[in-house]
């Protein structure tokens, strides 16, 4: 049969289907090649690379989550305060009630996955739409915390709990390194080979041919939301490991960060594309642009305009890429005779441009060296 | 050509959707190895027909007949445990999976890891390739691409062949199936139907075009305001006289 793909076969053809986890690979190489020309000594030091890595192994577990939710069209803007009260509550656990920190460590796990199943029940059942509800969980989860700690700093865990937020037991790797890249392989196990990576996919693609199948699309929905929550506990558990302290204000970045880092990494927003191994290098060029300004000495409330402007241009770059696939014209040649086009060039120019403006303003205006 | 008695008959059909007569009083019998096409205008009943077939609807009166027994469907799932599938316009198919994973969507085959069932993607892959192969005649570029890579034709295909896999079909509804594409993929969809026929399955088309009715089926069952307005033999009529039919200018003899 003769087919409207084989026209798309030449070389942006063949890589486009790659561009996803190609477009953070070539961030982090330029983030890599700047910094080295800039700050070649203090970036690439050991210590420095160590410190870029536990950064983003606090952001696997809820990156690989997040794929799936954001894969079957969903978001979690409640991650941060799943994380958060779980933590609280386990620190509890320990510091108040005297129970033993392993006991604790699934307490809080399976605290998380009751908040992601809430989640999922107040989605699918009572229709909320996901935006809103984890919104709105959001606060109230975050309020619970608050009530629990009030202004209390919880510190000074036992060694079970900083070795998984710090610990260095596995050679070269930080513990928590391990542990995220054990979730991203399993996450990428359950994309490939389980029913609920099969079904995440189809009820992203085409919702209601999913359900006419046989295939239980609530049900699904709720599974991946509760697998967020597990592993926004074990995000929390692991920030409250790597600071030895805890409180009720912690993870207040969570949410956009992971979902900056997936968006980035090539899962679709629009649902139905999903990548696990972009998320990671999603999250792995955003612990290294933000571990690059703070060597630059820029200003840390700048790290928050970034992640948003990464966001924006990722989403509207895959934006685009998606349209040209419905219009169903071939590859990136025939697309720069469009005129269409030529707007969108002209609006990203526009966008890099005040991304560029905004970076030399933020080195300008960056507090002196301490 | 055709057996003596059908696979599929309809008795008496009649569908109420609160005051409003959707279906009333319709026969219908189709047979294997025959391609029976139902036209008729908008609103004549065709889908709500098709839908009482597949076990969408359920009957408010009548009564269904496979081969010679009697059928009572609760939902799509039932008929298509009796055999009967269809294929819908929009296909009905995640775009982002691969044909064989469109072909088996909820209804994967696993192997057991250490007691964990896990999704057999090497088999689904080889079985989809020979559905489409042995059963269509058809072979995809690549089996890996997403289906929303795949042409229009194409991934008309993959939506037949996810109906054809289940060995027991015995009758498949295709409702619109040459709307949306153009001729060559039409007349490959035109050649496809005919290739189901004569896989000895009771093909039953809803189209509207009238040319596309003329080259493929056996019978034309016309449906007019919920009624069968008549069925005719496609060899011993003419286009005039379908569109008479379906009008309401003629009426059946």
């Amino acid at each position: 049969m003769t087919s409207t793909t084989e026209s798309s076969n030449g070389l942006f053809g063949r890589i486009e289907p790659f561009i996803g986890i190609l477009g953070p690979l070539v961030m982090i190489a330029m983030i890599a090649l700047f910094m080295g020309i800039v700050e070649p000594a203090r970036y690439f030091r050991v210590s420095n690379i160590n410190q870029i890595l536990l950064d983003a192994a606090l952001y696997m577990p809820m990156a690989m989550a997040m794929t799936f939710v954001i894969t079957q069209r969903g978001i979690d803007l409640s991650i941060g305060s799943i994380a958060a009260l779980s933590a609280i509550i386990m620190a509890f656990l320990i510091k108040q009630y005297d129970v033993p920190a392993g006991i604790a460590v699934i307490i809080c796990l399976l605290l998380g996955a009751a908040m992601g199943l809430l989640n999922g029940l107040v989605i699918t059942v009572f229709r909320v739409p996901d935006l809103i509800g984890t919104l709105a969980m959001d606060l109230v989860y975050r309020g619970f915390a608050l009530v629990l700690a009030k202004g209390l700093v919880l510190a000074r865990f036992p060694d079970l709990i900083t070795e998984i937020g710090r610990g260095q037991v596995f050679l070269f790797l930080p513990t928590p390194v391990v542990i995220g890249l054990l979730t991203l392989v399993a996450g990428y196990a359950l994309l490939k080979f389980s029913h609920f990576g099969r079904y995440t996919i189809a009820i992203g693609s085409n919702p209601e041919a999913s359900a006419m199948t046989g295939i239980s699309v609530n049900r699904h929905r709720i599974y991946a939301y509760v697998l967020m929550g597990a592993m926004a506990a074990l995000g929390g558990l692991m920030l409250t490991g790597k600071l030895n302290a805890v409180q009720a204000t912690s993870a207040p970045y969570f949410n956009l960060h992971v979902i900056a880092a997936v968006v980035v990494g090539g899962t679709s927003l629009f649902g139905g594309r999903a990548s696990i191994l972009g998320s990671l290098a999603g999250v792995l060029l955003l612990s290294m642009m933000i571990n690059a300004l703070v060597t630059l000495r820029i200003e840390f409330f700048w790290q928050s305009v970034a992640s948003g402007v990464v966001i924006i241009l990722s989403v509207a770059i895959y934006t685009w890429m998606q349209k040209k696939d419905r219009d169903g014209s071939a590859g990136l040649g025939s697309l720069l005779a469009n005129p269409d086009f030529r707007k969108i060039a002209v609006l990203t120019a526009g966008l890099m441009a005040a991304l560029i403006v905004l970076v030399v303003l933020g080195l300008l205006l960056a507090s002196p060296p301490v | 050509m055709t057996d003596t008695t059908p696979i599929i008959q309809m008795h008496g059909i009649t569908k109420r959707f609160g005051g409003v007569t959707a279906l009333r009083d319709v026969d219908l019998s189709a047979y294997a190895g025959e391609v029976l096409s139902i036209v008729g205008d908008n609103g004549a009943g065709k889908s709500t027909l098709i839908k009482v077939l597949t076990g969408v609807y359920q009957p408010t009166q009548g009564r269904i007949t496979f081969e010679g027994q009697p059928l009572v469907m609760a939902s799509h799932a039932d008929a298509i445990q009796n055999g009967i599938d269809a294929v819908y316009q929009n296909l009905a198919l995640a775009d982002h999976l691969t044909p064989a994973e469109n072909l088996f969507l909820g209804s994967e085959l696993t192997t057991k890891v250490m007691g964990i069932p896990v999704l057999a993607n090497a088999r689904m892959k080889a079985e989809a390739t020979r559905v489409l192969h042995d059963r269509l005649g058809v072979t995809l570029k690549s089996m890996d691409a997403a289906t929303e890579s795949l042409s229009g034709g194409q991934r008309q295909a993959v939506a037949i062949a996810r109906a054809v896999r289940h060995d027991d079909l015995r009758v498949l509804v295709m409702d619109e199936p040459t709307a949306a594409l153009g001729p060559q993929e039409t007349a490959r969809t035109l050649k496809l139907i005919q290739v189901l026929k004569e896989q000895g399955l009771a093909v039953i088309v809803i189209s509207h075009a009238l040319d596309d009715v003329f080259e493929i089926s056996d019978r034309i069952h016309v449906m007019r305001r919920g009624e069968c307005a008549g069925v005719v033999t496609t060899a011993e009529t003419t286009s005039e006289e379908v569109l008479g039919l379906i009008t309401g200018a003629h009426k059946a003899a």
